[in-house]
């Protein structure tokens, strides 16, 4: 089973492909879209519209997952600007993977007085990360940013477990 | 020939109805806010009680309870805990109720009175003709549709069997609308109030927790929790064991309908005092004296109140939210007015909770706004509402694929796209599950369906896309095409199945216990399937590609150790070590063909 991407969330926004959207703004147009096409106040429309009310509907509250949070965001873009970018750059520098299993080491071992610093690392990471794949969206480096979308995720991962365990 | 000007189209009625386990009720909307419709004697609670009289009269409502008493075996209250469920799933329920309840046709529960049989459907009729009359007599017009509300945990075949009755009622539903999002509505109908709010609705039978964001007339539930099975009858319950251990062992229905009676007296009274007494006299049948203190009556439900508190947390957890990022508290259910239920909700929020709407009254009160929404009336709200079950399909080896997670935003919709496992296959059987466990076993099954006519070819060359749609009345649409050919098939998930309370709160509970277990369970058969697809894709890459004879060797030895492991049913970590070894070693290969097969099997997520 393979997952087929939802239509591409910026274009179904109206909003740039950016990976820096205004939360408040973003928000604002979510509510608004929502009230354009939710099936609720579009009832009284043809029964044959239904399924295409419905699909529109959801497309939208599926593209509002994707865009309200940047890292889904950030797939969401690379995707959109060159499909398969994602699936082609998996292969991750083996010293920044040394790097974070070394973080999920720390988080599968980390005492209950350190889980406060560690989560900080983490977030640190995370942000570093973030900071990074910014950088290289800007180069329109987008190998380099898929490496890093993909690379983030074993911090975000070790944060997980890290609560998972808090 | 001139055309009188049509008069301004009155605007459509549809009413707001809370169908409750104890209390129904109608609303409608006015002006910016709703009304209850009361009846003659302006009491705007109909009891959810069908007294079936000897005389031959069917009695709903107030005259109804008042003859529970009378005619303890043909009184019906508490329908709502039967309602779309089977009989072997109500058969303990059953037991504590003084009417009789026997199994008929596809197991479906009946309720026997003398030598009739009425489905639960016809009952709740009953109580939604009688709420419809009130209705009709307070506005001085007949009203043909409504929104009926259940609580949010309700499924599908909770919701489809509250439509018929609606249908039975001689009203069109025009939304079944869970009743933690009505509250909600009730609550911030003023559109003064953005902001975040948890509802917490405690009924007679059912317990419903929603977070709700609120922003400008949209209401948004951010998550939902609930127990099923869960309410103030239960808290009856416990003090009528107390009544009936003063008592001779009895199933006798009069006494079973008095001491529930008694226990639901002292409950009420031990809400506003410290102690409450009971002189219960019973006749020939015994009689009780007994006195409850509200510390004891407190301690007896501290451990259901607590499991109320475990939902609270889970749904905020669910939100993505903190406890104090909270902005306001509503109670809703006329179980949230025991003071230990208040005190120990407000000491887990710090919020005072917010009790400007009667707690009887919201849910119809909010049911009323959202049906003025659906009539066309209202632009200005919107309600935004979730799935509150997972929804997933069956892989490869019982394990199950999340396609839609709880919580998600309805309408929703996945697409997938699926191959086949053996060469020339035509057909393939997917089956859905809903539940939040990570195994089939575990998860109850929603509904199966097959794509057929598939094209002839090798295994892995079809490609087919489902596409899974929830609709905004939480119900799923499966589509599926093949994208070569584009053979179609389509089907509605017929609720035949339906959860059962327990089985709900039971899942979701063995979810958080059996985390851990379903983790490994679900990494063995990963584990498994990743070994055999790289055994495949191995073989056939070793055919293809020209090796020296001593690397096709080695490889060769590598793939028959994991066939070997695979055969004796290695556990995942020996299955895992085989794995990487014939990964390490294609690595080394400078032969893109085994590499990339290798690679390319650990992709291929087949199913049968």
């Amino acid at each position: 089973m393979t997952h087929v991407p939802a239509p591409d969330p910026f274009t179904v926004f109206g909003v740039p492909r950016t990976l820096d959207l205004d939360a408040r703004e973003l928000e604002r147009r979510y509510l608004r879209l929502s009230r354009e096409c939710h099936p609720d106040h579009l009832r009284t429309q043809d029964a044959n519209d239904c399924l295409a009310v419905l699909q529109r509907a959801a497309e939208v509250n599926d593209a509002w997952k994707t865009l309200r949070d940047p890292w889904t965001r950030a797939k969401a873009l690379l995707e959109a600007e060159s499909p398969g970018v994602l699936a082609a750059n998996k292969k991750l520098d083996p010293a920044f993977l040394a790097d974070a299993l070394e973080l999920a080491e720390e988080v599968a071992f980390v005492r209950p007085d350190h889980v406060g610093a560690l989560r900080a690392r983490l977030q640190q990471a995370l942000d570093a990360d973030f900071a990074a794949l910014r950088a290289d969206v800007g180069r329109a480096d987008l190998p380099a940013a898929a490496r890093r979308v993909h690379g983030a995720h074993y911090h975000k991962k070790a944060l997980a477990d890290l609560e998972h365990k808090a | 020939m001139t055309t009188a000007p049509q008069p301004p189209a009155a605007p459509r009625l549809v009413l707001g109805i809370d169908l409750g386990t104890t209390n129904s009720l109608a609303a409608v909307r006015a002006g910016k806010g709703a009304r209850v419709l009361r009846d003659r004697d302006g009491e705007p609670l109909v009891p959810s009680v069908v007294c079936f009289h000897p005389d031959g009269r069917t009695i709903v409502g107030r005259d109804a309870k008042a003859l529970r008493l009378d005619f303890p075996e043909r009184t019906v209250f508490s329908i709502k805990r039967l309602i779309g469920r089977s009989a072997a799933e109500v058969q303990q329920e059953a037991t504590r109720l003084p009417y009789r309840v026997v199994a008929a046709d596809r197991g479906l529960p009946r309720v026997q009175i003398g030598d009739q049989q009425w489905t639960p459907e016809a009952i709740s009729a009953l109580i939604l003709q009688q709420v419809k009359a009130t209705a009709e007599q307070a506005l001085g017009q007949p009203v043909r549709e409504a929104v009926v509300t259940v609580p949010a945990w309700f499924d599908d075949a909770q919701r489809q069997a509250t439509k018929d009755a609606a249908q039975l009622a001689g009203l069109e539903c025009l939304r079944i609308l869970n009743e933690p999002t009505a509250a909600a509505l009730a609550y911030g109908i003023d559109g003064s109030k953005d902001g975040t709010a948890l509802v917490y609705d405690l009924g007679g039978g059912t317990f419903d927790v929603s977070i709700l964001r609120i922003d400008d007339g949209v209401f948004r539930v951010l998550s939902t929790a609930g127990d099923t099975h869960l309410g103030g009858d239960d808290f009856d319950e416990l003090l009528g064991q107390r009544i009936l251990a003063q008592l001779p062992p009895t199933s006798d229905p009069y006494v079973l309908q008095a001491v529930r009676a008694a226990a639901e007296g002292l409950k009420i009274r031990l809400s506003d005092a410290d102690r409450a007494e009971l002189e219960l006299d019973l006749g020939d049948r015994g009689a009780v004296k007994l006195a409850v203190t509200r510390a004891e009556f407190e301690a007896a439900i501290a451990p259901l109140v607590q499991r109320t508190l475990d939902c609270v947390t889970r749904a905020v957890k669910d939100a993505g939210l903190q406890l104090h990022e909270l902005d306001d508290v509503v109670l809703v259910g006329g179980s949230t007015r025991v003071p230990l239920v208040r005190a120990r909700l407000q000491a887990l929020t710090g919020k005072v909770p917010h009790t400007g709407v009667d707690p009887d009254l919201a849910v119809a009160l909010g049911a009323a706004i959202q049906a003025d929404v659906l009539a066309g009336n209202d632009r200005s709200l919107l309600l935004l509402d979730v799935i509150p079950l997972s929804l997933g399909l069956e892989t490869l080896g019982g394990a199950v694929q999340k396609l839609i997670l709880r919580n998600s935003t309805i309408p929703t919709s996945v697409t997938e796209e699926f191959s086949t496992g053996v060469d020339n296959q035509t057909a393939v059987d997917l089956t859905i599950y809903q539940g939040e466990r990570e195994l089939a076993q575990d998860c109850r099954l929603l509904g199966r369906f097959q794509l057929r006519g598939l094209p002839a070819l090798p295994a892995g060359l079809p490609r087919i896309a489902v596409t899974f749609l929830v609709d905004a009345d939480g119900v799923l649409r499966v589509t599926a095409r093949e994208q070569r050919t584009g053979a179609q098939a389509s089907i509605q998930i017929v609720p035949t199945f339906g959860l059962t309370r327990d089985e709900v709160r039971k899942m979701m509970l063995d979810s958080i216990e059996h985390a851990q277990h379903d983790y490994l369970a679900r990494e063995a058969i990963d584990t498994r399937n990743k070994a055999e697809a790289m055994v495949r894709g191995t073989q056939k890459a070793l055919q293809m590609a020209e090796l020296p004879p001593d690397q096709t060797y080695a490889v060769q030895k590598a793939t028959k150790a994991l066939q070997k492991l695979l055969a004796a049913n290695a556990d995942a970590a020996a299955l895992k070590a085989g794995c990487d070894e014939l990964t390490k070693l294609t690595a080394t290969i400078a032969d893109d063909v085994i590499s990339s097969a290798v690679t390319k099997a650990l992709k291929a997520d087949e199913i049968r």
